[in-house]
């Protein structure tokens, strides 16, 4: 027999203060959705379930008992710290759902610089840990565009990138350690060490659950010295995106680690660099970074791999790194963003996937005609490539389309939803991957299984394994 | 009626460095009436459409390198000016609408924007360097397109623009044209008998007035703040189409004679100041640190009420 939402409020109450039990509704009518219903949200228009309560949990220990309280009564329950997620992961698919807000453990608990780790509770925001290890002269190398806003608990838990990432890596080159507690109320410590050869890399079952395994309540990062002084910006135009995959190739796979290097087509330069981009252009572009020999040979090896292009024409750094510094986003600009889409319903969205080198382009260029020929109302169908490695690389498709003749609460379902399964169908097509940094959510569960394919059977047998009583975070990474 | 919006392509200042502000601080604007507008492009100059149309380092901030966008308060001008064009074509009267830009080529991409947007006319004035302290020679190169080419019954802008924001250019057009000027619009509506309802912003609350054209119309800070967007179809429409350019001698202007009796001449440009004091309010929960508040700052409020 389920609880009724009275009786899982009560039960809350007895575990933490009665204060940190939110339940006042415009509160847990703004926690049903996250960014993946943004127009609903702009337009206070919501139909998902409200949730019965958003729990603040403010340690571990509390964790513990929440989880075990959802478990024993089958609660269903979203994890969240810095509600930035954009693909449906923090949705309360199902009614009375638990929001579990770990934005109050939000202590940094350690900055070894000596070994070069720093370890935090799950609510720090990625800015503070910054911020203060830039303090050292470190960095954490891990720079998505929501630093100012996201957490560290949710970044490892969506499997986040950053802007850096051709040279840091991902979350998961950088978390070397973590605690997290599952259904039940099992605490994991997963200890900080530099590698590891014990049997599997347990880590991964943690990083990039998006709380559908469990609830992540510390990690230990790396930290990297920080030379900002020897960034050097590189930026080119050129007049296809095959020749821009190309260079970008090239210099992975000669070897070099630029932090930055990206490749847009002409709708998405459109967006950031057409004062000195025409509108058919593509831009190139690169950071070198690090120590100043390694930064010169970077910029040095970039720029001799470029001049073999004659196609492409450099541009002047200041360019790049005058774009480069107004990159991130902070809440002005998400407040901005969203008058402007009140104002225009015009909406912005992103779906970012990833494939080899031999079909990225193919993927793209496909994903990108059947948008415009099917998809009614599209403004701007642009993309850019933003992460690569040695075998291939990302395409971070960027749209916008007019909501026409609907309410917000029909965008997703004839506009993004439609496009999202687009994007999908030609990435799954040419053995790419339908999600390269976002997240699942439960925006792109519906393909989970054609993502997986056979190895499906791993993904299933952790998710019955660690939460047999599916009270995690239902609907996301695997469908209901 | 025949509708022309004017509009200014300005650098994103929001995007510049502090550093960039402070870099400036040392630096003399050259002297002469109408900076920015005699300018060429400096010998370092950037590549790319962009090049020469702001000023380069030696002239002040350097603001080359930032994307551009549309002023902001143009934005509201032009979404007023096709909302009042959509009004008169839905109750089936004629609404010609242009638009017209001064400046460099950055105004093309916002002029091909316009087209596809419905705008009949798209224009832009050519001169070398932004007039971004030149209100004189601006005003008499939009009342000479609006009186002399394009023939125009209504003119709709901004009633500031950057970074100046002097505020004098819609009055000043007014003045040549001879047509009155209402300032601080914030919505415009279309009436039976051809004459339009016009909304102002005043200091003591809206005015709703009754407007004959021909008349000038300064849009402040309308509720309207950005611009509708043109699907790719729309785009594809007018594909072909180019704005028309015109060089200020084809308006019967004299530009560097009216930037010769240009009025008042910038000394120099600084950075607004945008750090904000904080106070951190200690407390171990919630309702510590919100009795901590009022104890500190809002029973004193409170009190004086």
């Amino acid at each position: 027999m389920p609880l009724s939402r009275e009786a899982i409020v009560e039960g809350l109450r007895r575990i933490v203060e009665p204060g940190d039990v939110v339940t006042d509704e415009q509160i847990l009518v703004e926690s049903s959705v996250d960014n993946f219903r943004k127009l609903q949200n702009i337009f206070n228009v919501h139909t998902m379930p409200v949730p019965a309560a958003v729990v603040m949990a403010r340690s571990t220990e509390k964790v513990v008992e929440l989880l075990r309280f959802a478990d024993e009564h089958g609660v269903n329950v979203i994890p969240r710290t810095g509600a930035t997620a954009t693909e449906g992961g923090l949705e309360s698919a199902v009614a009375d759902s638990v929001i579990i807000d770990g934005s109050a453990m939000n202590e940094i608990v350690s900055i070894d610089a000596y070994n070069m780790q720093a370890t935090c509770q799950c609510g720090v925001p990625l800015q503070v840990l910054e911020d203060r290890v830039r303090e050292l002269g470190l960095t954490t190398g891990h720079s998505p565009q929501s630093k100012p806003v996201a957490h560290m608990g949710g970044l490892v838990a969506t499997r986040s990138i950053g802007q850096f990432s051709t040279l840091y890596g991902g979350i998961e080159d950088m978390v070397v350690g973590l605690e997290a507690v599952f259904p039940g109320g099992q605490v994991t410590r997963i200890k900080n060490v530099p590698r590891r050869a014990a049997g599997p890399d347990i880590r991964h079952v943690v990083i990039g659950n998006e709380g559908a395994l469990c609830f992540i309540t510390e990690v230990t990062v790396k930290l990297f010295p920080y030379f900002p002084e020897n960034n050097t910006f590189l930026g080119w135009t050129l007049k296809d995106m095959a020749t821009g995959f190309a260079v970008l190739r090239d210099v992975m796979v000669n070897g070099y680690k630029p932090s930055v290097a990206r490749v847009y087509d002409p709708g998405d330069a459109g967006l950031h660099f057409s004062h000195f981009a025409a509108e058919d252009d593509c831009v190139l572009l690169f950071m070198a970074e690090g120590a100043a020999g390694i930064a010169k040979a970077t910029a040095e090896g970039i720029q001799a791999i470029v001049d073999k292009h004659p196609e492409c024409t450099q541009v002047p750094s200041e360019y790049i790194e005058t774009w480069f510094n107004d990159l991130c986003w902070d809440a002005s600009k998400i407040t901005a963003e969203d008058e402007r889409i009140r104002q225009t319903r015009n909406v912005n969205r992103t779906t970012e996937i990833s494939a080899d080198w031999s079909s990225i382009n193919d993927i793209y260029q496909a994903a990108r005609a059947r948008i415009i020929a099917e998809i009614p109302d599209i403004t701007m169908m642009g993309g850019h490539s933003s992460h690569s490695y040695i075998n291939g690389t990302n395409m971070y498709f960027n749209y916008f389309f007019n909501v026409v003749d609907v309410g917000p609460e029909e965008e997703t379902s004839k506009y993004y939803l439609p496009i999202i399964g687009i994007i999908c169908e030609e990435t799954l097509k040419r053995g790419g991957s339908i999600v390269h940094h976002h997240g699942m959510g439960k925006a792109r569960a519906p393909w989970v299984k054609d993502e997986y394919g056979s190895s499906y059977y791993v993904l299933e047998t952790l998710k019955h394994a660690f939460d047999p009583n599916g009270i995690m975070n239902k609907g996301t990474i695997i469908p209901l | 009626m025949r509708i022309l919006a004017y509009f200014k392509v300005t650098p994103d200042y929001e995007a510049l460095r502090e550093s960039e502000w402070s870099a400036a601080a040392g630096r003399v604007p050259s002297s002469g009436g109408g900076e920015g507008t005699s300018r060429g492009p400096s010998a370092d100059g950037g590549a790319g459409p962009g090049r020469g149309e702001h000023a380069g380092p030696a002239d002040g901030v350097d603001t080359r390198y930032v994307r551009r966008i549309l002023d902001c308060f143009d934005e509201s001008a032009l979404e007023i000016a096709l909302r009042l064009s959509d009004a008169l074509v839905g109750r089936g009267r004629a609404a010609g609408l242009g638009a017209l830009s001064i400046g460099a080529p950055g105004a093309e991409p916002h002029l091909k924007t316009l087209l596809a947007l419905g705008f009949e006319r798209a224009a832009r004035v050519h001169t070398e360097a932004a007039l971004d302290f030149a209100p004189a020679a601006t005003a008499a190169l939009i009342a000479a397109y609006a009186g002399r080419i394009d023939r125009s019954d209504l003119l709709v802008l901004g009633a500031r623009s950057s970074p100046g924001g002097g505020g004098t250019v819609p009055f000043r057009v007014a003045e040549q044209l001879g047509w009155p000027c209402l300032t601080q619009v914030t919505e415009v509506e279309p009436l039976a008998d051809g004459r339009l309802r016009v909304t102002l912003m005043g200091d003591d609350g809206l005015q709703r007035l009754t407007a004959r054209t021909p008349c000038v119309l300064a849009v402040g800070n309308a509720v309207v703040s950005h611009l509708r967007v043109p699907t790719l179809t729309d785009r594809l429409a007018v594909r072909d189409r180019q704005p028309d350019v015109l060089e200020p001698a084809d308006l019967g202007v004299d530009l560097a004679d009216v930037l010769r009796r240009e009025g008042p001449s910038l000394a120099a440009l600084e950075g607004i100041d945008r750090h904000r004091e904080g106070v951190l309010i200690a407390g171990d929960t919630p309702r510590a640190k919100a009795q901590a508040l009022f104890d500190a700052r809002l029973k004193s409020l409170l009190e004086e009420l």
